[in-house]
């Protein structure tokens, strides 16, 4: 039974991701790629990564399927008064029915053969020993948390999520250098005036903060964390600009830049802290880790989730 | 114990029975309206009694309570926006209609 629902979840996956890729409209790509994201968080949660699922069904496929679907909009805003010459023209020119070239065709194929044989040698050659789990188990006790995957993020392999923290800001800082890409506003469509939506985004807020907090404390024991926390505070941000509050735009900028910057600015003093008082880069003394991996893991979803709310916010300014 | 596994896969086979339903209402159905009303009718409905079964196989009260606070919002978010997506039809057969009057 349960190799049934894995091959049917693998096929359905490898098809989405192909419907995906050759879909002839930008929309139906765009609504593919949400059902593939959400194949490929059941694939994780099949592998037993709950973490990479929970990450991967908010980040990858919501965070990402909602700026697609965001600028969808806007393609379809500027394609819209073009349309009619465009239809024009694709009328006068003759469409080639036959748009795949054989060299596409034997590249394609070749890299999947190529990719098949490194799969089934990757099978082949599964690690008998499981790799690192063991150590890693044998050393929690010293890492402040109780579960193995947290240890590893934000003890053993700190540097690690301090940098992938770093990149979100840089993601972010790229944004604002490209500027606001928002010019095509359709007139008289409000959907932010709409009091039902207003209504539900309300009841769902409090709701997302509570379930954020949950997944940021539980971390400590299972699955979740300061990134998964940190997508649905993101998420609550993104809702309330959507129901017409915009609540990352009138905040003061300094507090704005604070609230970006202040995960990676804490993580960076507390290694460089511990440096000083002699320990490694990220070497927590056992006695004050779990607190201090509490504290850098709320501030990270702090910042990760105020970098998830402007990168919104700025791109449908 | 029987009676309850017979329950269970009843309302089970029941909740698919009406994802079915709404997934064939969905791919049937002449316009937008009607193919949402399929698709929110049937699944809530479906969802609602694969969550009861779920929650009578795992017969645990805090399991059941998650299930339970799963399907309310899973039926607030599908309702809103479903109404949302109908608005936003309806708003533009409206300016359609008015361009060509």
């Amino acid at each position: 039974m349960d190799i049934l629902i894995d091959s049917l979840l693998a096929i359905l996956t490898i098809y989405l991701a192909f419907r995906c890729m050759l879909a002839p409209k930008l929309s139906k790509a765009v609504f593919v790629f949400f059902a593939f994201g959400l194949m490929l968080a059941l694939a994780w949660i099949r592998l037993g990564a709950v973490d990479v699922a929970i990450a991967e069904a908010a980040i990858a496929s919501g965070f990402m399927g909602v700026l697609m679907l965001d600028s969808l909009r806007d393609f379809s805003l500027i394609f819209s008064k073009n349309q009619e010459r465009l239809e024009e023209t694709a009328s006068k020119i003759p469409i080639k029915k036959d748009s795949y070239h054989w060299t596409t065709a034997l590249a394609l194929g070749l890299g999947l053969i190529l990719f098949l044989l490194i799969s089934i040698q990757a099978i082949w050659e599964v690690p008998q020993g499981g790799g690192l789990t063991a150590i890693a188990e044998a050393n929690l006790p010293m890492s402040g948390v109780e579960h193995p995957v947290t240890a590893v993020l934000l003890n053993y392999r700190a540097y690690d999520t301090w940098l992938e923290i770093g990149v979100i800001l840089m993601g972010l800082l790229a944004i604002f250098a490209a500027g606001g890409l928002k010019q095509y506003r359709k007139p008289g469509l409000a959907p932010a005036q709409d009091p039902l939506l207003r209504k539900t985004i309300l009841i769902f807020t409090p709701v997302l903060f509570l379930f954020g907090a949950f997944l940021l404390y539980f971390g400590k024991m299972g699955p979740g964390g300061a990134f998964q926390a940190a997508v649905l505070w993101g998420a609550i941000g993104i809702l309330l600009h959507l129901g017409g509050w915009t609540v990352f735009t009138v905040i003061p900028r300094r507090m704005r830049q604070i609230l970006v910057t202040i995960g990676l600015g804490f993580f960076m003093i507390l290694g460089f802290t511990q440096m000083a008082t002699g320990g490694a880069f990220f070497e927590y003394p056992p006695a004050y880790a779990g607190f201090l991996i509490l504290v850098v893991e709320t501030l990270a979803a702090i910042s990760i989730a105020a970098a998830l709310t402007a990168i919104f916010a700025f791109l449908t300014k | 114990m029987m009676i309850k596994e017979i329950f269970i896969v009843i309302l089970l086979v029941a909740g698919c029975f009406f994802f079915l339903a709404g997934t064939l209402g969905l791919l049937r159905f002449p316009d937008l309206f009607s193919r949402l009303h399929a698709l929110t009718n049937a699944d809530n409905l479906g969802l609602g009694f694969i969550a009861a079964g779920i929650a009578l196989y795992i017969a645990s009260p805090w399991a059941t309570v998650k299930i339970f606070f799963i399907w309310i919002l899973t039926l607030l978010s599908s309702a809103t926006s479903s109404y949302l997506i109908a608005r936003f039809q309806r708003e533009q057969e409206k300016s359609k209609n008015g361009e060509e009057e």
